[in-house]
């Protein structure tokens, strides 16, 4: 009995030992910054593990690609050389951690800027970056209630997703028909996106079957929902969710004999889902223009290096590039404002910053204004529609405005 | 009728992957008393093992099935060993954490192998069938037969061979077991061997029609949990009933009211069941 609680005793304090010395360590790794060349730490607050990891990590890799190559340009502020890190907490795609993430990127490690890729993250972010501490958000959402929140430290990266919905629902209607069955994600994003496409297609004159919406991520067998949604014999099929399981539905669709056409919610992307089924499955569909049609200056070398780094197999998706393109025009708006420690003053700089940004970054449809909500945009948005032979299309969007 | 007939082959096949989950899971509550929550994570281990010998080995599909469950087999006996074992005098809520525990780890070991990417595993069964109008892929045939013959020797198993009686021995009354000289440890050991073997052959049969990724397992671990709960804690009849009846109510609540209820129509049952008949529809299990 003795020996135990000895043996015990002896483990219990080895353990505090370990603790004290680890927490040394993050004290001392956590400082930094002096010396000669500064150290800034952009901060990114993400899913990298549980449902959302594989997207976390997409977005992650694009931080990662960016800092690289703006180390290797060298970024100077205010005749300083500066050094960029980039420091992941996982947030698991919880709102709450993402937020205690992003204050202690700011208070521990004095981070200006602090990433987030998800909505509701973002919003519990916005509480807090605007008064004890201050940080810029590079938020990562085309959820457009980011930029309504009147949030002045925010920079929006992708395209608000209202705009899509009008030039889907008539190239849909163009090529399938009149008929639309709803079978999207139930998650927050894709219910917003269901009433969006239903408003546009209504609008259009076209005909709405019931909601089918189910939840990609708990369904075991995508046959049931598909065949109740084909029961209604739609000419076209609003789909999305994560690109893989949206190519399952498609494939199953196709299987029962679904001949229309296919309106995809952006967050899948058709040359990811091209990897998980044939692509006669995905032919004749509307969604996002994929990274690797793009034609901007820097898309050629940007896909190299990201093959590179992700491997052959992998498909670049817009999470990694417009990410990419971010922290870029951070980067610059830093130069430009020639500061790396008032996010204040970066954010005014954007404007001035954009066309200041070496053509290389420039590699997913590159923005030319920064709205006065903080909303980057790029004046010549694509979508794309997949024809029968195959091939990518592009389809011009008009984007709507972000006011309610 | 031929969508009824469509779903009723739609919700046998999803039945058939339910219940090679919760008869497993069933099986370790009687014998260990303890609701085993890394259940979803050996099925999503088993996917990837299965994937890992069909894909990268190249191994024949049923081959890669039969070796994964072999492969998980021994997971299943060393995390009897090495976390319920160790723990078999604690109160009950260490199990759970452990369990939990056990999931996290699962879970993060497929991540840093395999990525956190979907990953789709091609199956050589190809093609439909035609019943009565529907299209059924072979696929879901597939499910449903094996599912049938894997139930029915897994039945003549426990209730003709040695090893087997042992299991429904130790159910009945641990002590009384122990004292004709059944050895409690290795018939735990079995048990949780034999659970997550079944839970591969469900995860390798369902993985053709779905995606692996290392979270694969939360959504069935709650369903199974519905499940075995229903059909009444420890009874495999209760499972078999269960994962059948529960998988139908779901393809034809989602086809007939609304998707949403669809998802929903397990828990629902399950507190109804709780309300009306808190020990389950089929009560062998011995409560004590």
């Amino acid at each position: 009995m003795n020996s135990v609680s000895r043996s015990r005793r002896r483990r219990l304090s080895a353990a505090a030992i370990m603790g004290a010395i680890a927490l040394t360590a993050t004290a001392c790794g956590g400082g930094g910054g002096s010396g000669e060349g500064d150290t800034v730490v952009i901060g990114y607050t993400g899913p990298l593990s549980g449902g959302g990891a594989a997207y976390g990590e997409n977005v992650k890799i694009g931080l990662e690609m960016a800092i690289d190559d703006l180390n290797a340009d060298g970024v100077e502020v205010d005749g300083n050389p500066v050094t960029l890190e980039l420091k992941s907490l996982d947030d698991k795609y919880a709102p709450s951690t993402a937020a205690s993430n992003a204050q202690r990127l700011a208070d521990q490690d004095k981070a200006p800027v602090v990433v987030s890729p998800n909505a509701g993250a973002i919003k519990a972010i916005q509480q807090i970056n605007s008064g004890r501490s201050n940080f810029l958000i590079s938020a990562y959402t085309s959820d457009p209630a980011i930029v309504q929140a009147g949030n002045p430290l925010t920079m929006m990266i992708p395209p608000n997703f209202e705009s899509y919905a009008e030039e889907f629902s008539e190239t849909a209607m163009e090529h399938g028909g009149k008929k639309l069955a709803l079978l999207g994600t139930q998650s927050e994003y894709g219910q917003q996106w269901t009433k969006s496409i239903t408003d546009a297609w209504s609008e259009a004159g076209g005909k709405i079957g019931g909601d089918n919406s189910v939840d990609y991520a708990t369904v075991s067998d995508f046959a049931g929902p598909v065949s109740k949604a084909l029961s209604e014999k739609p000419d076209a099929i609003f789909v999305g969710g994560p690109s893989q399981p949206t190519a399952l539905i498609m494939e199953e669709a196709r299987k029962q004999g679904f001949e229309g056409s296919f309106l995809v919610m952006d967050q899948a992307k058709l040359d990811e889902m091209a990897t998980v089924t044939k692509l006669d499955n995905l032919k004749n569909s509307v969604g996002v223009l994929p990274v690797s049609e793009y034609e901007d200056p820097g898309t050629e070398d940007f896909l190299k290096k990201f093959a590179e780094k992700a491997g052959e197999k992998k498909v670049p998706t817009s999470e990694t590039a417009l990410n990419y393109q971010g922290i870029a025009i951070i980067a610059k708006a830093m130069e430009t404002a020639g500061t790396t420690d008032d996010p204040e003053k970066i954010r005014e700089a954007i404007s001035e910053a954009l066309p200041e940004v070496d053509d290389k970054y420039k590699v997913n449809g590159f923005p030319d204004e920064i709205t006065e909500q903080g909303h980057l945009l790029n004046p010549n948005l694509e979508a794309t529609f997949l024809n029968e032979d195959g091939k990518y299309t592009k389809v011009p969007i008009e984007q709507v405005s972000d006011d309610k | 009728m031929t969508l009824f007939i469509q779903q009723l082959f739609n919700g046998l096949a999803l039945g058939g992957v339910y219940c090679l989950a919760a008869i497993g899971l069933t099986l370790v509550f009687g014998v260990l008393r303890i609701p085993n929550l890394a259940h979803g994570a050996l099925y999503m281990l088993g996917a990837y093992i299965t994937y890992f010998f069909l894909t990268t080995v190249g191994v024949p599909y049923i081959a890669a099935i039969g070796i994964a469950a072999i492969v998980l087999f021994v997971v299943g006996v060393g995390l009897e060993r090495l976390v319920f074992h160790p723990l078999r005098n604690s109160p009950h809520t260490h199990h759970m954490i452990a369990a939990v525990g056990a999931m996290f780890f699962f879970q993060a070991l497929a991540q840093a192998i395999w990525g956190a990417d979907f990953r789709r595993m091609d199956t050589p069964i190809t093609g439909e069938l035609r019943i009565l109008g529907a299209e059924i892929s072979a696929q879901r045939i597939v499910i449903i037969v094996t599912a049938v013959i894997v139930l029915a020797l897994l039945a003549l198993f426990i209730k003709r061979s040695i090893h087997g009686q042992t299991i429904e021995a130790i159910e009945q009354d641990r002590v009384g077991a122990s004292l004709v000289g059944i050895n409690p440890s290795m018939v735990s050991m079995l048990t949780l061997g034999l659970s997550a073997l079944l839970a591969t052959i469900a995860a390798g049969l369902v993985a053709p029609i779905n995606l692996l990724s290392p979270t694969m397992g939360d959504a069935l671990n709650l369903k199974v949990f519905a499940i075995i709960i229903l059909g009444g804690l420890g009874s495999l009849p209760g499972a078999i009933v269960g994962g059948f009846a529960l998988a139908i109510a779901e393809t034809m609540t989602a086809t007939y009211i609304s998707s949403a209820l669809g998802e929903a129509v397990a828990f629902i049952v399950l507190v109804a069941v709780l309300a009306i008949k808190p020990n389950g529809l089929f009560t062998k299990a011995v409560q004590r």
